[in-house]
């Protein structure tokens, strides 16, 4: 600022003081001319004073380093193929790692945007037989009655419901949200008001919502839509920046296909309804600790609670749980951090690897400018000020790298965002914003100072008198160098096994997550979900109706092979069979789920019968189907035909027996990653719940071509019912593994990088070493050398450095990959064929890189060669 | 760079024309060319200073905060910078005299041992 304010107009200041002593000596009598001369006598050197002036707030070495970074662009401007490769490596490699970092950034490192976010805890009672976190309606009352550790607490749960409105309906996921949680969180609306504790049918829409839905419109504030049947009004319109951060565990009947929250509505459960023994509500908790609470306080607190209520209701198997008291922040993106942890160590890397590329080409560079750098010191230039050049080198570079990456990260960073929006809770938030921008320039200015060295300590020792004197290449120095250099892409290629390891191991997870049962055929079956809602669907009839009419009108059209409903979440629970006494509490029992099928459902969706017979649509009596998992795992060698099964759900009256008349092999039709669970199918006229249901289309051409048509014909049995998530059943279980695929890309694009970057340094060494043993080679073949034998000698020379680092690398991803276990699918992380693989194939490929550079080398003419010298 | 000098002037000590700088910024603010004068006039024009070398010696008084200046208009409405003491530069020139006192009387004293 001073230096800024106290150097402008200094020639002006100059100008000022020597029209000044003009003046002075024209008032003692010299003519105008002569008191000119003599002020600038008097005055010096002009230009030695500004410069002076100047080197007064800018100290030497910044100069010397403008210089040497003028000097360093005219240099690299001269050589524009070496420039442009260097700053694309780089700008691959930067950019790489600014957009994991923005993503690590963004889901681990900012804290959440709720007020105190250090403050908020997630409270669960963790099943041990169920193995997942809840928290019971009465549960969360007495926590809420008795607890002083908390500023508040607040439950929620979320569904997709639907909305209609005057132009139609739509699916949308919904949350509940306890009035708690909006004066804790410090939310913000941009138009209305936030949820209040009075609001019965009230609904808060999300900024983007607002957009999408209502074009942005605030005059619907006040309005009323219509949500799963019932009038709810709006009331207000969060801020765009708020956001959905709660974690969104599977439990019971909660859906486990990552979607974002789009509407706010209040969660209607009451203490005075919430009563132990009747039917109560599942939702899970969030709360705020009181400012100076230790989380382990409230833990201990909250047990407290607990044990005294499983004390006074000895008759709930309270023993099965287990309290979790967790930070928000930890508990909503924990599960992220190894997946998240492995993508940028594998950025790194990459940037590794670019670097040892970079540094290749630089000391390649570095022995041809050997003469130019003795001459620089034989015309006095210091040791320092050539070590400082390279240094200049260095910046620039990285710098231009660094740059450019950052055009690379913005695009990376938007490509992950579209592809994988929401595989990682948090990820929308990732931005190039200060930290990340900072990030770069921290990593760029590191490459530089890595680049200043090598080539610097490699002429540190050059000696001058040698080489003015050889002028011409000594073979004795550019063979160090050329030996270093081969150090350096073996350590490449040892780095690119490392990723590639990684990533094969994913591909092979992700290829036994999908390995199917022969004619299963996901690609070729469309799905689509229908959920009835409003008072006219209230009564069983007009769900049967309604239900038998989407059937029957998808059978009659042509190119569809088999149509059948399902229910996503029908119940998962205990099966209670006749003759299995039921297990005591604490002992464990295997979770079921029960689901609801019609009569052409196992054809369309392609699942095979191992016994007995499928259900039809019109049984007299009770039956069901299970699978081979549910034989297995409750009737272990009996044979379970003809046994009899009670089907949950039915309230008020016991429960129906159903007898068991089938036997179906065990599918992965809803979550890939999920091991097969025991499942029974229930005729869906028998199901208890048959207000939503999954259609399931077998068709013989392009499902996505028929798609719009069949959704046309099932929305016009009544309009005000929407049909939503439609898409291939191979998307649909694309979808359910979501945050692998996300690992499987990005691993799998790093990976790639690292390989290309690998063979490009090969090659690069491998041809300028024929390119600097011309002369030897020359030599050789005029000895009677054949060609063979010279392709030989290059190739066994690329395959030694590549051997070497494929040798490096497989020990070192033997140590890594176990850094990973958590990310694969049952693939050992040291799986021998993977590591095979990825050994021979990069082997082939350094074989490959080589053989052209020996192509060259035996097109060598002797007498050419000989004579160039 | 001083050319053909009447013998009867004196070039400045290296590092004394800061010290003169500040004295005549004690008698009030003065722009470049007036601190030139002062110096060479209340030395009767034995001291001869070579005028470009003040305003390097001016910008590193200024880097270091014992002058400061601000912008102004000159006698004959004339736009000019007007330097001024601190008050760090004030403390500093008490303490640059006291050493310059003892430095002259020490070399009084080796060139004229009493």
């Amino acid at each position: 600022m001073r230096k800024r304010r106290s150097l402008t107009d200094l020639d002006q200041d100059i100008r000022d003081h020597i029209e000044r002593e003009t003046e002075d000596n024209i008032d003692r009598g010299m003519s105008p001319e002569e008191a000119r001369t003599a002020a600038l006598r008097k005055f010096g050197n002009v230009s030695l004073v500004k410069e002076d002036t100047w080197r007064v707030w800018n100290p030497v070495w910044v100069e010397q380093l403008v210089q040497d970074l003028r000097y360093c662009a005219r240099t690299l401007r001269r050589s524009p193929a070496f420039t442009v490769v260097v700053t694309l490596t780089l700008a691959v490699a930067i950019g790489m790692n600014t957009a994991a970092f923005s993503i690590v950034n963004a889901v681990l490192l900012k804290p959440l945007m709720y007020s105190n976010p250090d403050r908020w805890v997630w409270v669960a009672n963790y099943n041990r037989q169920f193995k997942n976190e809840f928290v019971s309606g009465p549960d969360f009352f007495d926590w809420r009655a008795q607890a002083q550790s908390f500023e508040g607490l607040a439950g929620y749960d979320y569904q997709d419901s639907t909305i209609a409105t005057g132009e139609g309906a739509t699916e949308e996921r919904i949350a509940q949200v306890s009035n708690e949680f909006w004066q804790l969180s410090g939310a913000q609306t941009t138009a209305g008001r936030l949820l209040r504790a009075e609001d019965q049918d009230a609904l808060l829409l999300t900024a983007r919502f607002f957009e999408r839905r209502f074009g942005g419109d605030p005059r619907v504030i006040g309005t009323t839509v219509t949500l799963e049947g019932r009038p709810v009004t709006i009331v207000g319109v969060l801020a765009p920046g708020f956001r959905f951060l709660l974690p969104m565990p599977p439990a019971f009947s909660d859906p486990n296909d990552p979607k974002e929250i789009e509407a706010y509505t209040p969660l209607d459960i009451r203490p005075e309804t919430e009563i132990r023994g009747g039917p109560t509500a599942v939702i899970h908790v969030v709360g705020k600790l009181k400012p100076g609470v230790a989380i382990e306080q409230a833990r201990a607190e909250i047990e407290t609670i607990q044990a005294s209520i499983a004390k006074a209701n000895p008759e709930w198997s309270y023993g099965d749980f287990q309290l979790h008291v967790d930070p928000l922040q930890e508990k909503l993106v924990g599960a992220s951090r190894p997946a998240l942890l492995v993508l940028s160590s594998a950025a790194a890397l990459v940037l590794l690897i670019a670097c040892a590329n970079v540094v290749s080409l630089l000391l390649a560079r570095a022995s041809a400018r050997r003469r130019e750098v003795a001459i620089r010191a034989a015309a006095g230039a210091g040791k320092w000020r050539v070590f400082r050049q390279f240094f200049a080198e260095g910046i620039l570079l990285a710098a231009m790298g660094g740059a450019t990456g950052l055009f690379v990260a913005y695009g990376a960073t938007a490509t992950i965002l579209r592809l994988s929006r929401n595989a990682v809770p948090r990820i929308g938030e990732a931005v190039v914003d200060g930290r990340v921008l900072a990030f770069t320039a921290a990593i760029s200015m590191g490459v530089a100072i890595f680049f200043g060295f090598a080539p610097a300590i490699s002429l540190w020792k050059t000696n001058l008198h040698s080489t003015l004197k050889d002028g011409a290449r000594t073979f004795s120095a550019s063979s160090t160098s050329l030996r270093f250099r081969g150090l350096l892409v073996a350590g490449e290629l040892a780095l690119a096994v490392v990723l590639l390891v990684g990533a094969g191991l994913l591909v092979k997870s992700f290829r036994l997550m999908n390995a199917h049962p022969p004619g299963f055929a996901p690609e070729r079956v469309l799905v689509m979900t229908v959920v009835l809602s409003g008072p006219a669907y209230a009564g069983r009839p007009a769900q049967e109706a309604y239900m038998e009419e989407v059937l029957r009108r998808i059978e009659s059209v042509s190119g569809v092979e088999a149509a059948g409903i399902s229910d996503p979440h029908f119940m998962q629970g205990i099966a209670r069979v006749e003759g299995i006494p039921a297990p005591l509490p604490g002992q464990p029992r295997p979770m079921v789920s029960f689901n609801m099928a019609s009569m052409a459902y196992g054809k369309a969706i392609g699942m095979q019968l191992v016994k007995g017979r499928w259900t039809t649509d019109s049984e007299p009596a009770p039956v069901l189907v299970i699978n081979r998992s549910f034989a297995r795992r409750i009737f272990e060698s009996e044979n379970p035909l003809g046994r009899r099964i009670r089907v949950p759900g039915a309230l008020g009256d016991e429960e129906p027996y159903a007898t068991v008349v089938g036997i179906v092999d065990d599918l992965k039709y809803s979550k890939l990653d999920a091991e097969p669970q025991p499942e029974v199918l229930v005729p869906y006229k028998q199901s208890p719940f048959l207000r939503a249901a999954n259609v399931t289309v077998r068709v013989a051409g392009d499902p996505l071509a028929m798609a719009p048509a069949l959704r046309k014909l099932i929305s016009e049995i009544d309009k005000s019912q929407p049909v939503y998530d439609v898409k291939t059943l191979e998307e649909a279980l694309a979808d359910s593994i979501a945050p692998r695929r996300f690992n499987l890309y990005l691993l799998g694009t790093l990976a790639t990088v690292a390989l290309l970057l690998a063979v490009i340094g090969v090659y690069g060494v491998i041809a300028y070493s024929v390119a600097q043993r011309t002369h030897e080679i020359g030599v050789r073949m005029a000895l009677g050398a054949t060609r063979p034998e010279v392709i030989g000698m290059v190739v066994r020379q690329g395959l030694g450095v590549a051997l070497t680092g494929i040798g490096i690398g497989v020990a070192g991803a033997f140590l890594l990959t176990r850094m990973m276990e958590s990310l694969l699918y049952q693939v050992n992380p040291t799986d021998p064929q993977t590591f095979a693989a990825v050994a021979i194939a990069l082997a082939l490929t350094a074989l490959i890189a080589s053989w052209g550079p020996a192509l060259k080398a035996a097109l060598v003419d002797p007498v050419i060669a000989l004579r160039c010298e | 760079m001083s050319t053909k000098e009447d013998p009867g002037r004196i070039e400045l000590l290296q590092g004394t024309l800061d010290l003169l700088i500040l004295r005549t910024l004690l008698l009030g603010p003065a722009h470049g060319h007036a601190i030139c004068k002062t110096i060479e006039r209340s030395s009767d024009d034995v001291l001869q200073v070579e005028q470009g070398s003040l305003y390097p010696a001016l910008h590193r008084l200024i880097k270091r905060g014992w002058i400061t200046f601000d912008e102004g208009t000159s006698e004959n409405n004339r736009r000019a910078k007007y330097y001024r003491l601190t008050a760090k530069g004030r403390k500093q020139l008490e303490l640059e005299t006291s050493r310059w006192d003892k430095l002259a009387r020490a070399i009084a004293q080796i060139l004229r041992p009493t």
